[in-house]
């Protein structure tokens, strides 16, 4: 993690927030209203964070840049520090190996029909039943086909299709190639391409060597958010082969096609897409946690660290996309974009449902270079709780999945069992529970605890286009109040459907919904009886207390 | 970043700069080694060829992959790492790309330089409006580009954009572009109606004894009173008087731009009028009658003009004349002697007016705010935030990041058209409201820092009550 | 006769019975009139005379040894007596249609005749020292009664009623006034001077008498008579042509006339061009007798030519006849002359024109009226002159009032400046005015801008005056000082009024309709009338922006017209705003200018909210009313309505929430009354939101 620190600095300045290195983090402080240092705010952990602490996604681009367009000079800079963890990762797990060899191997048995239900193997059957069946036969010079709100494509150096959302990457290639040659041609002039503008359209690049990763968005979110995406692909499929085997790929086989390796995971990578439109955690970079009752959840979670066992690295107990507990081994942090990664492989294959899934995983957050090996399972065939244990031995499945039944066995003794399931029953809460008229909804962010919590998205927007249009609207703030060269710290918009606010500081991130036809009065009150509210709703709706071995 | 190379003294910014800028047609060099007959210019002309046919070849490039995803419109610029791309069409397959090097913060790391390219910096909208702008400049002294290729082929067309770009991207300021430049508004000369009606009545009867004049447009302390010509010439029109040929013909007996010194008249001259284009000296037989041609209308009637510019003191008259009808000596004698007198008293009298007017509404210290107003439907625009333009430059009063949000939060606007309100605080907690009500664009910066949303919202209601009382301003 | 005509005397009379000459006047009257009218036209077009005679004259028995004619000018009734009244006396006026005829006994040859005012009382004289008097009821006979002049061997020139019971006796030795006591059958002397009188001068209308005195008889002495008061005004000389070589009287009453112009009482002297005094040729001096202060010299009228001339006053208008020439000249002394410090020398108005034709219509009943009429012979030397407006032609047996025909004089005056300023002075000037107008904005003679506005100008200096006028008096009114000064009284408006309706009906909207000047000159000259307006602050009515804007409109002048609207050249004003809001279609920016306008008018909130919904705005129209503090009020259902109409889910949504907090607040419960009637909406609410959305009655 080191690492992260060190390279935040080198990245604050270039991304221009006024004041260079560390200063950003002084400017915050002095927020509109005397404002909540870190790590007092609503939601703040008690005993520190349970992930790395992100501030925001800017710090998402450090880790691969190493790897990446190591052309500016503060990249080149990055490498030996991108060693330096590496080493040290590798010396925590010494018996991961990181040979080819053992890599090949996991891959054989990926691909292999899995036992104990494992990832979908054979293309020709995981596409079919993906969400999205059919889109093979798209064809790519419709209009339908050119009007959807975000292609995604991803291709090897040598202009070869990767991973295209819609359309078959055969029916691509070509495209593709012209992307390559793009991005090549300003390469060859020691420049870096960044993104296309057009009427209604962006076309965002992102390279991440030995891939390139293209997205042609209608959406309104800035060219940071959207390249933001685009690493949360890269890292998808990071998460699949590792950066090192990726690497090592393509410097075996210039024109390799990955799709043979891939091969399955699209629709996890799809899934991915669509979780992103929809789920404001990705733009958020944080997690949200089922409400629960602050005594229940206790319980749970040292259940969960009961339930321990020497190669475990991580418990997870997880309801939908929302955190129910996490234990950690002692300073071992989890990224969000890590654990998102995790919700989105849960959430793609409904295969997990039954019995115990064993399979190897990269978190490239933690550590981009090799595997660890996840046991996920559901507590119970009705029920949306799922566990997931993180460990780094491969053979160690049946220890593993022991420590899930003694996690059952404890949760029965101490009877939150119950209380559990009725948790369950409203996995959401209602934002006139907050009672102020005007208010729509809103999204809270605890920057130390990298938790956030927001309420159910209700009337007025009930129809899908409504909903998504609402996470559009936060995405705006976002980008605003993050531009990498102007950031805001507040903003208040008036609009023809909403107003909105958005609040950073350095403490906590607020953005609010109102009635168009709410004042700024009004909205003010608002914010600070919203504050109070999330205050006292604060052990219900974080995890204030996180659990480690 | 521009605050940061003031705080860090080690620290140099280097202002974006015009890269090159090139006009080409693919369809001029569609086969293979052809290539450079595309190329109608390129600056900087020392390129060596290959170098403009790959970059030319480029665009081509960036244009055709977009129209895979959107057949009708095609990409508008190109961000790289070190560079922004603007691409124009202004006529079917003419293009005009414009490429600007991002800012530089040039630091010093152990010795040697370190460069970074602030990638963030530059607007698209403004520097895609100023590419537009030179387009329609271009257009109003020379007509469009077609036309210019049915007179004489690509050599003329080569010719006249050699001739006038050559010396108009010299003056093109890159740096100093801000929001300005993407509303490219008509400041107007506030006036009472019965002054105004008297301008009026001057125009009809200037145009009823001159008869070979078509048009007309009458401004004052380079502010637009009058245009007979349709809006979208006029503002091109009225970009070219105000940023080159007035400041190029400062009012020499003027002291205070707004107070004329009504000096004795010199000599037997009865007025204070001549011409700004066109003779230069009445009395020499032997002098020169040219006055530069302007295009307007240019997609229905195709209209070719003389453009005739006389000035008594402040006042300003741009008499249009058709083209087919070369004015001689005599004319500009009796325009002369005709105008002259009439203008020079037309002029003190709405100096007089305009001071009244001033002291009417009271001389009002320096506000708590500035702003900048725009109207789309009259092109109407009103700045407090800059200073007075300067040859080609209006230079803007406030922190170029704040002008920078300002751009932000129009192109936020731009996004759909209804009406919105943005008020945001920068990291420096200066605020800065943006308000769009039918057709009207508003931009406050707030002087006062400790100030809260509502207080913001008091001062903006307060400068709407003072300055726009008069319009339908929705709060 | 009081008064000689130039060779009345060598005049022979023409034969004509004297009872078919008096239905000649009944019958041909009324056909004559139509005849007059009709040369009037023929006038106007050959030569362009601007004076004529009128078409209904008196006619009376001419004069002849058995018959003689008197004229009065105080009742303007002409006198014909036969064989010294035995016979009968026919007496007609101008005004009055039905003659008076009496007889009287024939006490000798009768000097001269005059009524009272209002025929009560009847004067005659016969001898050169008494007047006889007569209380004349008609068809009853009454005994006369005599008054002798006071002064003793003096003879009486004449004498003149100056009300319907006082009279004055003008001796050759001096005035004296008298009271005629009808019931005493008897007259009472008010007051008397002696003063050496050549011979006299009456003026009824200002009921000043003049007396020339002195051997050369050029000093005047004016008497001013008011209800049984007699004062004596400061005397005044005629400065006489050239020194006189004999004293002998110099001064001849027939080259003095009185006459008030534009209300001020003027002596005319006709200063006969003389060999010694390099003068090109006569002229007349005018000499302004004010009630107080000393009389003064003050213009001079050139004629130019020598002759013999006569003067007549004709709607202030100086007419000159030269008989000479048979032609006429009219000076105006309120256009501008040459001021040469003390007096102003002015030139005729117009060249020099004979009266039109005048057809003498012929005798005999109408139905056997069919020979041509004769034409009558002008300037004929048997014409008498008198004050202001009168020529008798005693040969013939006429009596006209003279006119001043305005047509004609539209193409002989070709300075449109000066040619207001002639034409606004007149009576009848307005359609006169109006036509000028629209001429000079039609082709073939279309004015110059510059000409149009100098029109503008002095017709809206005249409109302006009025206003004020009313203004001042309405609030005099209004305070309640009127009734501290009672001689105010509510200002006439003379034709020279025009406005803008008229204008607009007449001049304009014809114009605009036309469509035959170019545009730019239709906007012109309409932008030059708003000017003017403007200059001399007078309020433009709408339909004159009405008109500009449907100009422009036509042409496609969207951009000026937006200029003048930025300007507010187009005052504000709801109807105007209506207008705009009409054209959106066709120019969408005109929706903000209409906005711009009723906000500026501060008085249409409601219209702006109703245009807001109009365009389904409902939002802005409620986020506007809640500005102005009106939300509480209105109703919720037309919101809802439009919201509907819109069909936008989330501002249904919005609004519908809106109106639920507003009932919460108001009643503590925010479901709708029934009152509302907001059923309907309550139900698709429920269908798109679902019942939970719902607001629930807040209790904390």
């Amino acid at each position: 993690m080191a690492a992260d620190v060190h390279k935040k600095k080198s990245w604050e300045v270039p991304n221009g927030s006024l004041a260079p290195g560390d200063g950003q983090h002084a400017e915050r402080s002095e927020s509109p209203t005397p404002g909540l240092a870190q790590g007092t705010e609503p939601g703040a952990g008690q005993e520190g964070a349970m992930f790395v602490h992100t501030r925001s996604y800017e710090d998402l681009t450090s880790p691969e840049d190493g790897a990446a367009v190591a052309r500016s000079p503060e990249e080149r800079r990055g490498e030996p520090a991108e060693q330096s963890s590496m080493e040290q990762i590798s010396k925590d797990f010494s018996e991961l190996s990181t040979q080819l060899t053992g890599i090949a191997l996991d891959l054989e048995e990926e691909m292999r029909p899995g036992k104990e239900g494992k990832l979908e193997p054979s293309p020709q059957t995981n596409r079919r039943d993906s969400v999205l069946s059919g889109k093979e036969e798209e064809d790519v010079t419709m209009d339908a086909w050119r009007m959807h709100r975000k292609h995604v494509f991803v291709l090897s150096e040598a202009g070869k299709p990767v991973y295209s959302r819609y359309g078959s990457e055969e029916a691509l290639s070509s495209t593709m190639g012209v992307m390559m040659a793009l991005v090549s041609f300003l390469e060859a002039e020691k420049n870096a391409i960044r993104s296309i503008h057009a009427d209604g359209y962006k076309v965002v690049f992102v390279r991440r060597s030995p891939l390139v990763l293209v997205a042609v968005a209608r959406t309104q979110q800035s060219e940071q958010e959207i390249a933001h995406e685009l690493l949360y692909i890269y890292y998808q499929i990071l998460s699949l082969l590792t950066w090192t085997q990726l690497n090592h790929i393509f410097q075996q086989k210039q024109n390799y096609d990955l799709r043979r390796l891939l091969a399955g995971s699209e629709r996890i990578t799809d899934n991915l897409l669509d979780l992103m439109a929809h789920d404001p955690s990705f733009l958020m970079g944080a997690v949200r946690c089922l409400p629960l009752a602050a005594s229940v959840r206790d319980a749970v979670s040292s259940s969960l660290q009961q339930a321990k066992a020497k190669s475990l690295v991580f418990s997870i107990l997880l309801s939908g996309n929302q955190l129910v507990s996490l234990v950690r081994k002692k300073d071992q942090f989890l990224h969000p974009i890590d654990l998102h990664l995790l919700f989105n492989l849960i959430s793609s294959s409904s295969s997990f449902r039954e019995g115990e899934a064993w399979t190897p995983i990269c978190l490239p957050k933690f550590n981009s270079s090799g595997f660890f090996h996840a046991h996920i399972s559901y507590l119970e065939q009705e029920m949306d709780l799922c566990l997931l244990l993180v460990s780094t031995d491969r053979e160690d499945f049946f220890t593993v999945s022991d420590c899930k039944r003694r996690f059952q066995e404890r949760l029965r003794r101490r009877g939150v069992h119950h209380a559990l399931q009725e948790a369950l029953r409203t996995p959401f809460y209602s934002v006139a529970q907050v009672g102020i008229p005007d208010l729509r909804h809103f999204i809270y962010k605890s920057k130390s605890s990298g938790l956030f919590t927001s309420p159910e998205i209700e009337a007025p927007y009930v129809q899908e286009e409504e909903k998504e249009r609402l996470l559009g609207l936060y995405q705006y703030l976002h980008s605003r109040a993050h531009n990498s060269s102007r950031p805001l710290k507040n903003i208040y918009f008036t609009g023809p459907r909403e107003n909105l606010l958005a609040w950073v500081t350095n403490a906590f991130e607020l953005y609010v919904c109102y009635s168009p036809l709410g004042t700024k009065a009004g909205a003010i009150n608002a914010v600070n009886k919203l504050m109070k509210w999330i205050r006292k709703e604060e052990d219900r709706l974080f995890i204030l207390t996180p659990q480690t071995y | 970043m521009a605050s940061a190379a003031g705080a860090a003294g080690q620290e140099k910014q280097l202002a974006p700069t015009l890269l090159s800028f090139f006009i080409y047609n693919p369809k001029l060099g569609p086969k293979e080694g052809e290539e450079e007959k595309k190329i109608l210019f390129y600056h900087p002309n020392e390129v060596e060829k290959n170098e403009k046919i790959r970059n030319v070849g480029l665009c081509e490039a960036i244009v055709q992959f977009t129209r895979t995803f959107s057949p009708t419109k095609p990409a508008k610029s190109l961000h790289t790492q070190k560079n922004r791309q603007f691409f124009h069409e202004p006529e079917e397959n003419f293009w005009m790309v414009m490429v600007v090097r991002n800012p530089i913060i040039e630091k010093h790391k152990d010795g040697k330089p370190v460069y970074e390219y602030q990638e963030e910096e530059l607007l698209d909208k403004v520097y895609s409006s100023v590419l537009q702008q030179c387009y329609s400049m271009y257009k109003l002294f020379n007509g469009t580009f077609l036309r210019a290729m049915e007179d004489g082929g690509v050599k003329v067309l080569k010719e006249r954009l050699e001739k006038f770009f050559h010396r108009y991207l010299q003056t093109l300021h890159l740096q100093s572009c801000d929001l300005l430049d993407v509303f490219c508004g008509i400041s107007f000369f506030p006036l009472d109606k019965m002054t105004y009606l008297k301008i009026q009545s001057f125009i009809n009867r200037m145009e009823e004894s001159l008869s070979i004049v078509k048009y007309t447009a009458f401004l004052y302390n380079d502010q637009l009173i009058w245009s007979g010509l349709e809006q979208d010439d006029m503002r091109i029109l009225y970009k070219y008087l105000t940023t080159s040929l007035f400041p190029r013909h400062m009012e020499p007996e003027l002291a205070g731009r707004d107070s004329p010194i009504r000096a004795e008249m010199p000599g037997n001259l009865q007025h204070y009028g001549r011409f700004l284009t066109g003779p230069l000296n009445l009395n020499d037989p032997e002098t020169k009658c040219r006055f530069p041609k302007i295009f307007v209308n240019t997609d229905d009637t195709y209209e070719e003009l003389h453009l005739i510019v006389y000035k008594a003191m402040s006042a300003a008259v741009c008499f249009m004349i058709d083209a087919s009808i070369p004015p001689t000596l005599e004319f500009c004698r009796k325009l002369d002697s005709i105008v002259g007198p009439q203008l020079t008293v037309l002029a003190s009298d709405i100096c007089e007016q305009y001071n009244i007017n001033k002291r009417i509404s009271g001389a009002e210290k320096e506000p708590q705010f500035k702003f900048i107003y725009f109207n789309h439907m009259n092109l109407a625009e009103k700045s407090t935030i800059h200073m007075r333009k300067t040859p080609s430059v209006s230079l803007a009063s406030v922190h170029p990041d704040l002008m920078k949000i300002l751009g932000d939060i129009n192109s936020d606007f731009s996004r759909v058209d209804e009406d919105e309100e943005i008020i945001v605080k920068a990291m420096s907690d200066y605020w800065v409201v943006g308000k769009k009500s039918d057709q009207r664009e508003l931009y406050v910066i707030l002087n006062q820092k400790n100030v809260n949303l509502i207080e913001v919202n008091e001062e903006v209601k307060k400068l709407c009550a003072t300055q726009f009382n008069n319009i339908f301003f929705l709060d | 006769m009081s008064r000689e005509p130039p060779g009345a005397a060598e005049e022979e009379a023409p034969g004509a019975a004297a009872g078919a000459a008096a239905a000649a006047a009944a019958a041909g009257g009324g056909g004559g009139e139509g005849e007059g009218e009709g040369r009037a036209r023929g006038g106007a077009e050959g030569g362009g005379c601007y004076l004529a005679l009128c078409a209904r004259p008196v006619h009376f028995e001419k004069a002849n040894p058995v018959n003689c004619v008197f004229f009065d000018e105080a009742n303007k009734q002409v006198f014909a007596v036969r064989s010294g009244g035995a016979t009968g006396v026919v007496v007609k006026g101008l005004e009055d249609r039905n003659p008076i005829s009496f007889r009287m006994e024939d006490k000798g040859e009768v000097k001269c005749i005059k009524f009272s005012l209002g025929n009560k009382i009847l004067a005659v004289q016969r001898t050169l020292k008494s007047v006889d008097f007569l209380n004349f009821i008609p068809d009853s006979p009454q005994l006369e009664y005599t008054q002798e002049c006071k002064t003793k061997n003096a003879n009486i020139l004449g004498f003149c009623w100056t009300s319907s019971t006082e009279i004055v006796f003008i001796t050759d030795q001096g005035i004296e006034f008298y009271q005629v006591l009808p019931e005493k059958r008897s007259l009472k002397l008010l007051k008397n001077q002696s003063i050496n009188v050549n011979w006299y001068m009456y003026c009824p209308e200002s009921s000043v008498i003049l007396l020339s005195t002195t051997v050369l008889g050029n000093v005047l002495q004016p008497f001013y008579f008011k209800s049984g008061t007699m004062s004596k005004l400061s005397k005044f000389e005629i400065e006489l042509p050239a020194a006189p070589k004999s004293s002998k009287l110099s001064l001849s009453e027939r080259d003095i006339a009185m006459a008030t112009i534009y209300g001020q009482l003027y002596v005319l002297y006709l200063r006969h061009h003389s060999r010694t005094s390099n003068s090109t040729g006569a002229e007349v001096v005018l000499y302004h007798l004010p009630r107080e202060g000393s009389c003064k010299k003050t213009h001079i009228l050139k004629l130019n030519r020598t002759g013999k001339f006569a003067l007549n006053v004709v709607d202030n208008l100086v007419v000159v006849h030269h008989q000479d020439t048979e032609t006429s000249v009219i000076f105006d002394i309120k256009l501008k002359g040459e001021f040469d410090g003390s007096t102003t020398i002015h030139h005729f108005v117009l060249p020099p024109r004979s009266i039109q034709p005048y057809q003498i219509p012929v005798a005999g009943p109408a139905s056997v009226t069919s020979q041509a009429p004769v034409p009558c012979k002008l300037y004929s030397s048997s014409w008498i002159v008198f004050q202001p407006d009168i020529i008798i032609s005693a040969s013939e047996g006429y009596l006209w009032s003279l006119q001043v025909k305005l047509e004609p004089v539209v193409n002989l005056l070709l300075d449109k400046g000066k040619l207001m300023d002639f034409l606004l002075q007149r009576k009848e000037c307005k359609m006169v005015i109006l036509s000028v107008c629209s001429q000079m904005l039609s082709e073939p003679e279309r004015g110059s801008l510059s000409v149009i506005a100098t029109v503008f100008d002095k017709l809206n200096h005249e409109y302006k005056k009025y206003l004020e006028a009313e203004q001042s008096y309405t609030m005099v009114v209004e305070t309640g000082l009127s009734r501290s000064n009672p001689l105010l009284k509510r200002p006439v408006r003379t034709q020279a009024v025009i406005d803008q309706s008229d204008m607009y009906t007449h001049v304009l909207s014809v114009f605009t309709e036309k469509k035959e000047a170019p545009h730019k000159f239709t906007i012109a000259v309409l932008m030059e009338y708003i000017r003017s307006l403007n200059q001399f602050q007078i309020a433009v009515q709408h339909y004159l922006y009405e008109l500009v804007i449907k100009t422009l409109v036509q042409h496609n002048l969207f951009y000026m017209l937006h200029q003048f609207l930025q300007y507010h050249v187009l005052s504000d004003s709801k109807p105007l705003a209506c207008l705009l809001l009409s054209l959106e279609s066709i120019y969408p920016p005109a929706h903000q200018l209409s906005l711009d306008m009723l906000k500026r008018l501060s008085t249409a909130n409601d219209e702006i909210v109703e245009v807001l919904l109009s365009k389904h705005q409902v939002l802005a129209a409620l986020r506007f009313i809640r500005g102005i503090g009106g939300h509480d009020s209105i109703s919720a259902r037309k919101f809802l309505d439009a919201a509907k109409q819109a069909e936008d889910e989330m501002l249904f949504y919005t609004i519908f929430r809106f109106f639920e907090q507003r009932n919460q607040r108001l009643r503590g419960n925010p479901s709708f009354t029934p009152g509302e009637h907001c059923e309907e909406h309550v139900t698709f609410f429920k269908q798109v939101f679902g019942e939970q959305a719902l607001m629930k009655p807040t209790t904390f």
